[in-house]
């Protein structure tokens, strides 16, 4: 690095004998390099190398920000570890919530949404293997191949309204209201397929019901919500 | 009485200026919001391996256009410190005037890529990818907007010689403005 810092440390303004345009030319360097890491790390199957180059340079070009453009190397000790502090409680909070967070299922629980969002995400390009392996990401115009609807009710649906669609699945007998039983004629009673599909993409709270019935659109294409919306529809007496 | 000092601004217990004072601790605040922002898609990111298609859409030569400008940007603030320093208020005024022009440029070039992807279906609600997408990157260019107005008025009065010492304050400001971007850019259009 291409500075010099004669007046470290002596508490005042001005006269940080900074080379600016070296700081300057070497973030670009390391701009420039970080932008051809993945170029590299491609051509050679180096794929830490893009971390490095991405994720190690970003820090080294902070600090040189920090401390040459910002002068934090010439600021009271104070302001360092009031920064300091800052940081450290927010590393606490993202380490706290990253157990919740990046897994997906625990001793007694799942995230139901974000197993089914990454198996939608991957099912389509690689593999088809696994009950309820499903379409790929943003194909909203391809034939939905492998989608089914019974098996994504299974998955998503069934663990409040149960298997049978009675409303009697594990974790809904905890809900107040309960989850609704498909199989009640009294609950088709003004109810149409329209909006059973407007309440699995938005959530029951959209017209009017129980916030406890999550929208679940990000879930399926619009095709596929019709499919579930037809599986639902399958539950209800004549 | 007019020209008196607010006993605020004149009277330092930690012997930092209090003007310069307030602009770490509200640094110290914002570290914990983007630092928070992104820490959960890191998370996120790593929980789920299908983002990897959502983010390779991002179009990693707009956003190296754009950390060039910024880096431009935070080297033009700092010379208009240095040259506040020396009581140049003319010169620091223009410098601060590049780093505005800087922080259009950043800004006309963050449209017409958001109006590209949006046109092409990547909004908001997409996914969460995208979700994140435009929260991180929109509340970074919320930022930019901001340290563009207030830059704005450091170098108005600037270029009359007056509140000089503000040029570093919207100066430190801005670089950390420049630091979130540093850490944005690897993020969302390097490590896809």
């Amino acid at each position: 690095m291409s500075e010099n810092n004669e007046h470290q440390g002596d508490g005042h303004d001005g006269g940080h004998h900074v080379n600016y345009f070296g700081i300057y030319i070497t973030l670009i360097i390391l701009f420039l390099i970080s932008v051809a890491g993945p170029e590299v790390g491609d051509r050679f199957g180096l794929h830490w190398l893009t971390l490095v180059t991405a994720f190690g340079i970003a820090l080294v070009k902070a600090n040189l920000v920090i401390n040459n453009f910002m002068h934090l190397r010439w600021e009271k000790k104070l302001m360092k570890w009031v920064l300091a502090t800052s940081v450290i409680l927010m590393l606490l909070m993202v380490a706290g919530i990253s157990p919740d967070v990046l897994n997906h299922e625990g001793r007694n629980w799942q995230n139901l949404a974000a197993q089914a969002a990454v198996e939608r995400g991957l099912g389509g390009d690689d593999h088809g293997e696994g009950e309820g392996a499903t379409v790929a990401e943003g194909a909203a115009e391809a034939a939905p191949a492998g989608f089914s609807a019974a098996s994504s009710f299974g998955t998503v649906c069934a663990t409040c309204h149960g298997a049978g669609g009675q409303g009697d699945g594990p974790a809904g007998a905890a809900l107040t209201p309960p989850p609704a039983n498909f199989t009640d004629p009294a609950f088709w009673e003004g109810r149409d397929r329209d909006r059973v599909v407007t309440v699995i993409r938005d959530g029951a709270a959209a017209v009017g019901g129980s916030a406890l019935m999550a929208p679940w659109g990000a879930l399926y294409t619009e095709e596929q919500l019709e499919q579930v919306a037809d599986y639902v529809m399958s539950f209800r007496p004549n | 009485m007019g020209h008196a000092r607010p006993l605020a601004t004149s009277r330092s217990a930690t012997g930092i200026p209090t003007g310069r004072l307030a602009v770490w601790w509200i640094l110290a605040s914002e570290v914990v919001i983007f630092g928070g922002l992104l820490g959960v898609y890191i998370m996120h990111r790593l929980g789920h391996p299908e983002w990897a298609e959502a983010a390779s859409h991002t179009q990693t030569w707009v956003g190296a256009i754009n950390t060039f400008v910024l880096l431009t940007s935070s080297f033009t603030a700092v010379l208009a410190h240095q040259a506040a320093e020396k009581g140049d208020g003319k010169k620091a005024a223009k410098l601060l005037g590049m780093t505005i022009l800087g922080a259009l440029t950043f800004l006309v070039i963050k449209s017409l890529e958001w109006t590209n992807e949006i046109s092409h279906g990547y909004t908001i609600t997409a996914n969460t990818f995208w979700s994140f997408y435009y929260t991180a990157a929109g509340l970074h260019a919320l930022h930019v907007i901001a340290g563009a107005i207030i830059m704005g008025v450091v170098a108005f009065d600037a270029y009359r010689g007056r509140e000089l010492h503000r040029v570093e304050l919207i100066g430190i400001y801005w670089h950390f403005v420049d630091v979130v971007w540093i850490f944005l850019f690897p993020l969302l259009y390097i490590a896809k």
